[in-house]
């Protein structure tokens, strides 16, 4: 199952009792598919770059969940449908954190690939002192 | 041409995500992404700030994503 990062901006005149319940509702489209919110990062009240629906402040939720493939139609219906959600975005962390991983595995041969030659070096050193 | 000073020596630009091995550029990260817009909202050009061709991709796209969240502004003051 492909880890998601979902970001949602919330209406900032809802009540909390409002807020909790989309953001229920929304889990629960996740949980009942099999799928696990990993992590939530919860920014709250947050000044807008630019107004949307003519305010200017928005309450930021971001969420980092596992769930298979066939849940994100549902997922997105429920985002666009709801009144309370201003903006939201789904990424695909798992493709997007591709090119670091090779990065991370190539810098790991690099520098597994110096100690093996430093270590070549050293026994060749002492081999010459033997000599 | 060969025979003339240079007055001013040009500081080496250096591509940050590949010295400091950033593989992902969030786009939650405005501090970083501020760095890379003038104060009028654009987004630099690789030829200004070394980066490499990869992470000027990465880049734009997690800008352009911070926009569409109100993270960022699409046009600046």
């Amino acid at each position: 199952m492909p880890l998601f990062e979902l970001g949602v901006i919330l209406d900032p005149e809802a009540t909390t009792e409002e807020e909790t319940q989309v953001l229920e509702r929304l889990e629960a489209i996740i949980t009942s598919a099999g799928g696990e919110v990993v992590d939530k990062d919860v920014w709250g009240r947050r000044q807008l770059a630019y107004p949307i629906r003519k305010k200017n402040y928005g309450s930021y939720q971001f969420w980092k969940f596992n769930v298979g493939g066939d849940v994100m139609a549902k997922l997105n219906f429920e985002l666009r449908t709801n009144d309370l959600v201003m903006r939201s975005l789904i990424l695909n962390l798992d493709r997007e954190l591709k090119r670091k991983h090779k990065m991370d595995r190539q810098e790991k041969a690099k520098v597994a690939h110096k100690a093996a030659k430093a270590a070549a070096a050293a026994e060749r050193d002492t081999a010459e002192v033997e000599q | 041409m060969a025979t003339r000073k240079r007055r001013f020596r040009r500081r080496a630009k250096i591509c940050r995500f590949t010295v400091d091995k950033i593989g992902y550029i969030d786009y939650k990260d405005v501090d970083l992404l501020r760095d890379y817009t003038p104060t009028n909202g654009k987004i630099l050009p690789r030829r200004v700030t070394g980066t490499n061709p990869a992470f000027q991709h990465k880049l734009s796209r997690a800008i352009k994503r911070a926009r569409f969240m109100a993270l960022m502004r699409y046009v600046g003051d």
